[in-house]
């Protein structure tokens, strides 16, 4: 099944959390938009907007926000 | 039943299940996440035979050498207690996140869990936790880009801290509750020169302030006044506490340490411990592989003298 849903992954190059939940969407064929916070402030600052808090990575399913790598939680949004 | 189980995910596993795979042990590796503190570590330039790597590309690595093996790697379990069996074999408890909890039981048992990043233990830490507050500055520091910033701590991994931030930051404070750093001469050489750092000697870090986000910090100095200073980030380096918590059945130091002997054995016979979370000092990835070899080797002579 091709996931439909909108998947947005803020992250920095530096943070193994971001790697690790970018490998597991890679892993279940799950289109993410990849966006490096480190090189845009403006970004950055959507991200705390988003989830009230400052650690990476922040992942937005269809505009529900789960703060760090939580595969149960990914799991259970994109119904794999 | 498992000849085999390893707890814990980075170097002293890795190289621990490298020399069991070739041996061909029925084995397995388990653990909370791969990588450990060895994935945070941000540039790696000491491991031998590697000029310079990062911690993500060199766990990585570390994960498909496993591989290689075919090696079974259970990621996302956590073992909760591991008990001796009046037949000598022992049984672990494991909690799979998300998916309930089980046992395992096997013959020997290494444990390779590591160590984590210690707390201040001061107001305002815990309700600022990834509010400005966190423990890896290579993961967040990035964040901070132009702010004002706190390192605190008096080591290698503060002043390696601080300098990622002098790269990235407006302002970096150095709160160091001692007069000097005790870390490699390369490294302190490198703050003392760095233009956006300013180091604060002798301060006991009191208190994290701050509204939604932190906001400033206070310290004391001894001379009887609170000082404070506004930061927007404060990166806390102040040492590691071994991941040695859930074992009731070892024998441990007073810093929580697995106490080991030349053979990574442990008090409790079977049952063997490699890598940062034992007493062996020199908290290296390079010592934790070395470590992990020699536990594998010892492990094996244990199981075939059990088996004879």
């Amino acid at each position: 099944m091709v996931n439909t849903k909108k998947v947005i992954v803020y992250s920095t190059p530096t943070c193994v959390y971001c790697h690790a939940a970018k490998e597991f969407f890679k892993e279940n064929n799950v289109a993410f938009d990849d966006i490096d916070v480190s090189g845009d402030p403006q970004k950055a600052q959507e991200m705390v907007e988003k989830s009230g808090q400052m650690g990476v990575p922040v992942i937005d399913i269809d505009n529900t926000i789960v703060v760090g790598f939580n595969k149960p939680k990914l799991k259970e949004l994109l119904g794999i | 039943m498992y000849d085999l189980i390893i707890v814990g995910g980075s170097a002293a596993a890795t190289a621990a299940g490298i020399y069991a795979a070739r041996r061909k042990l029925n084995f397995k590796i388990v653990t909370t996440e791969f990588g450990g503190e060895v994935a945070t570590s941000g540039d790696i330039e000491n491991w031998p035979g590697i000029v310079h790597t990062n911690g993500i590309v060199l766990a990585s690595d570390f994960r498909k050498h496993l591989k290689s093996y075919n090696v079974e790697m259970e990621d996302g379990a956590t073992i909760t207690k591991v008990e001796k069996m009046p037949d000598g074999s022992f049984t672990l408890q494991v909690n799979k996140a998300g998916n309930g909890t089980t046992s395992y039981q096997s013959r020997a048992v290494l444990i390779t869990t590591g160590v984590h990043p210690r707390l201040l233990g001061i107001h305002g830490e815990k309700e600022f936790f990834h509010k400005g507050v966190t423990y890896c500055t290579t993961c967040d520091g990035p964040l901070f880009q132009d702010k004002m910033v706190a390192t605190i701590g008096g080591g290698n991994s503060a002043l390696e801290s601080a300098l990622m931030l002098n790269d990235i930051a407006k302002k970096v404070y150095v709160i160091n509750r001692n007069p000097a750093f005790q870390g490699e001469q390369v490294l302190m050489d490198k703050v003392q020169e760095a233009k956006r750092i300013e180091i604060v000697y002798n301060a006991n870090t009191t208190k994290i302030i701050g509204d939604q986000f932190v906001t400033g910090l206070t310290y004391d100095n001894g001379d009887g006044k609170e000082h404070q200073i506004d930061v927007q980030g404060v990166f806390v380096h102040i040492g590691m506490v071994p991941n040695s918590g859930f074992l009731d059945i070892v024998e441990k130091d007073r810093l929580g340490q697995i106490i080991v002997d030349g053979l990574c054995q442990t008090n409790i016979s079977g049952l063997f411990a490699a890598g940062d979370v034992t007493n062996v000092p020199y908290k290296q990835i390079a010592i934790a592989a070395g470590q992990g070899v020699c536990a594998a080797l010892a492990i094996i002579d244990y199981l075939n003298k059990q088996k004879a």
